[in-house]
């Protein structure tokens, strides 16, 4: 049904244009169905059912030549009331050893990850997620000692 | 809001030039839906029917990315999907992209596999014996636990963790290492149960995609495999550790008759390339090359290979046995305490020797090496003709252009090993090291900033080594650079017991991992990782290192 509402609406991200929040985030869904993007990270409404629009999960592949590697993360994804004017709540569900996330509840902290700290309208789940990626690349992420694979935090 | 007049047709999300995607794309009455897999890498389209699983999916993909379906994982919209959901299930319409993983099986992950791991390769490898012993009699292999019923038993085990080969490849070095260790697992009830079933074993070796290329090319291997009383009777004979030995004694002898014959040498060289040496190669990324090799130089030099190259020969203890190299020049130390620099050098060329004549000795030790030397002693043609063998020659240019063999041909080495005193006393300081390291492990460690101190603290190994602790302190640090990592290398391989593999990974491949850098490899930790599991190749390392990655 989203998808009947999806086409009548252009794309833009024009900063300055406010755009309403559930139509930037259905335009957010389309995208992560369709893979826009190098196919590194996915995004996804969490329930389809769920006609607010705020729950997402995301999903970052391991950046290769890291620590990271070959591993698959699962975040969980908030957009808020304020979307897109207010940056989205992310969370790690899987463990991760990273600076920026917290190691007990796997809560990215938005003030030490830039694109939620300084955060615009014309930014989206897809750039977060990717921010979060190229963040495992950094030297000082790359080699960081991670938790075994597949162990998720309990919250 | 201002296009509000388009309609869709179909259902789809569809934009400007997505309407052609939309009209283009059937509607959602027919059953085929065209879904786009995306990697890292590369993106391809398959055509499914609508309603098919997850698994069905998997299926077609596995075709055309050339992996298996267990080493998929799917994403769609941020969710992992399960092989028992279905595409509907998940909003996966035509059109759509899915994400797609492939996993190998060398990652990197934490270390609660490896518990397990170290079950699966008692078990395995205490098959190895029979997958050898029994069927091509040519494969008279006397150090050969050969690796392929590890590598077929761990996989069935579905093992697919961590850095699998090395994780494998030290599991069973460190098996090998220790006799007793084996005799504990052959005499483990569950083993040797396990080892009483055919099929079991069977589906073992079978699930070997080495050993099934083998089979391919040598039917009678699958003959022997399929027949149940030798595969019964091997699997006696593995259980049997004597009996073990007596038969690969007389398969020995059988093959040094077979060499009397005229002839017979040009036949037994033909079975080994053809039989024999696929199935050796086959084990050569875990151990480091064919046992020949090591065959070749034990018996003519006193063992010059690297540690790496010799891990599967059974019981052979730890080749450089790094405490003899701390001992002796503790204990020549003594003699020279006045501490000149001579005495020094010689005192750490005598440690070479020391871990040369230990492993020499140990290699005498090894019943399959008795019975060749008892051929040998018996028929001096042998060695010639062994080593008179083309590939053996072409293993001694390799070996000798080996530089840890070049420490061999040091003269102050080799006159040191020619004196039976000095190696005898050698002997003494392993066995003495060896106490040392039941007793105080924790010590070990320590020997590489001041071996003789740590010794002479520790205690058990003779008063005559406390008495050169205080002067022996000074001499370490005046060793010359090559000497003083072999002595590194040799302590760390003591202290590790468990993966002599390398005596020093780092300073090993220092040369491999300046290449890699360049080519862009950045990652220190996976380069080195990939470098011995790969044992030093670079195009191998390369390839891992590729071969593991997404993108």
């Amino acid at each position: 049904m989203y998808r009947e509402i999806l086409t009548t609406k252009q794309t833009s991200f024009h900063c300055g244009v406010k755009v309403p929040r559930n139509f930037r985030l259905l335009e957010e869904l389309e995208e992560g169905q369709k893979g826009v993007g190098d196919g590194t990270v996915s995004w996804g409404l969490e329930d389809d059912e769920d006609m607010t629009l705020t729950r997402w999960t995301g999903m970052i592949i391991g950046p290769p030549r890291t620590i990271y590697e070959n591993r698959i993360y699962s975040l969980k994804i908030e957009c808020g009331p304020k979307y897109p004017e207010a940056p989205p709540f992310v969370r790690f569900v899987t463990k991760i050893n990273m600076n920026g996330v917290n190691s007990s509840n796997g809560v990215v902290d938005p003030r030490a990850i830039s694109v939620l700290a300084k955060w615009q309208n014309s930014y989206s789940i897809k750039v977060v997620l990717q921010e979060l990626r190229r963040l495992m690349m950094s030297k000082e992420n790359m080699k960081l000692p991670q938790p075994p694979e597949g162990q998720c935090y309990s919250n | 809001m201002a296009e509000n007049g388009e309609s869709s047709g179909p259902p789809r999300p569809s934009r400007g030039p997505a309407a052609a995607q939309g009209s283009a794309a059937a509607p959602a009455e027919p059953k085929i839906i065209k879904v786009t897999v995306k990697t890292p890498k590369e993106k391809e389209e398959f055509a499914v029917p609508e309603n098919s699983s997850v698994q069905q999916f998997k299926e077609a993909i596995s075709k055309r990315f050339k992996s298996q379906t267990d080493q998929l994982v799917l994403i769609f919209a941020g969710k992992i999907l399960k092989d028992q959901d279905t595409l509907i299930q998940h909003g996966i319409h035509d059109g759509l992209t899915v994400h797609l993983v492939i996993k190998s099986q060398n990652r990197p992950q934490g270390q609660s596999t490896q518990p397990s791991n170290a079950a699966g390769t008692n078990t395995t490898s205490a098959s190895t014996p029979r997958s050898n012993s029994t069927p091509i009699s040519t494969n008279s292999n006397p150090f050969g636990l050969g690796s392929l019923g590890g590598l077929a038993g761990l996989s069935s085990l579905g093992l697919s963790s961590t850095n699998f080969s090395e994780l494998q490849s030290q599991m069973q070095q460190q098996l090998m290492a220790s006799p007793e260790m084996m005799i504990q697992i052959m005499e483990n009830p569950f083993v040797q149960s396990m080892l009483s079933n055919p099929d079991l074993m069977r589906q073992l070796i079978m699930a070997n995609p080495q050993m099934q290329q083998l089979i391919q090319r040598n039917p009678e291997i699958s003959h022997l495999l399929n027949n149940p009383d030798i595969m019964r009777q091997t699997l006696e004979i593995a259980r049997n550790p004597a009996m073990m030995q007596e038969m690969m004694r007389n398969q020995d002898l059988a093959l040094s008759n077979l060499e009397s014959i005229p002839g017979g040498y040009n036949a037994l060289r033909r079975m080994y390339t053809d039989i024999q040496e696929p199935m050796l190669n086959a084990a050569q990324e875990q151990f480091g090359g064919n046992p020949f090799a090591s065959v070749g130089s034990s018996s003519s030099s006193g063992e010059g290979t690297q540690p790496s190259r010799t891990e599967n020969r059974d019981p052979l203890p730890n080749p450089w046995a790094p405490p003899p190299a701390t001992q002796s020049s503790a204990t020549t130390s003594t003699t020279t305490s006045t501490g000149s620099g001579s005495g020094n050098s010689s005192s750490n060329a005598t440690g070479n020797t020391v871990a040369a004549a230990n492993y020499v000795a140990s290699i005498f030790s090894t019943p399959g090496m008795q019975s060749l030397l008892q051929q040998i002693t018996e028929n001096p043609q042998l060695i010639q003709n062994m080593l008179s063998a083309p590939y053996m020659r072409s293993m001694m240019q390799s070996l000798s252009q080996n530089p840890d063999l070049a420490q061999m041909q040091n003269p102050d080495t080799l006159s040191a090993m020619s004196n039976p005193r000095a190696m005898q006393a050698l002997m003494q300081i392993q066995q003495g090291l060896q106490t040392l390291a039941t007793e105080a492990p924790g010590l070990i460690p320590s020997f590489t900033p001041g071996p003789p101190g740590s010794t002479g603290s520790g205690g058990p190994t003779g008063p005559t080594v406390s008495s050169a602790a205080p002067s022996e302190t000074t001499s370490p640090t005046s060793e010359s650079g090559p000497n003083q990592q072999f002595i590194q290398q040799m302590v760390q391989a003591l202290a590790g017991a468990n993966a002599p593999q390398l005596p020093n990974p780092e300073v090993r491949f220092q040369q491999q991992l300046e290449q890699l850098n360049a080519m862009g490899f950045l990652n220190r930790e996976a380069n080195l990782q990939a470098l011995i599991a790969t044992g030093g190749d670079i195009n191998a390392a390369i390839e891992r290192l590729l071969g593991s990655q997404p993108s």
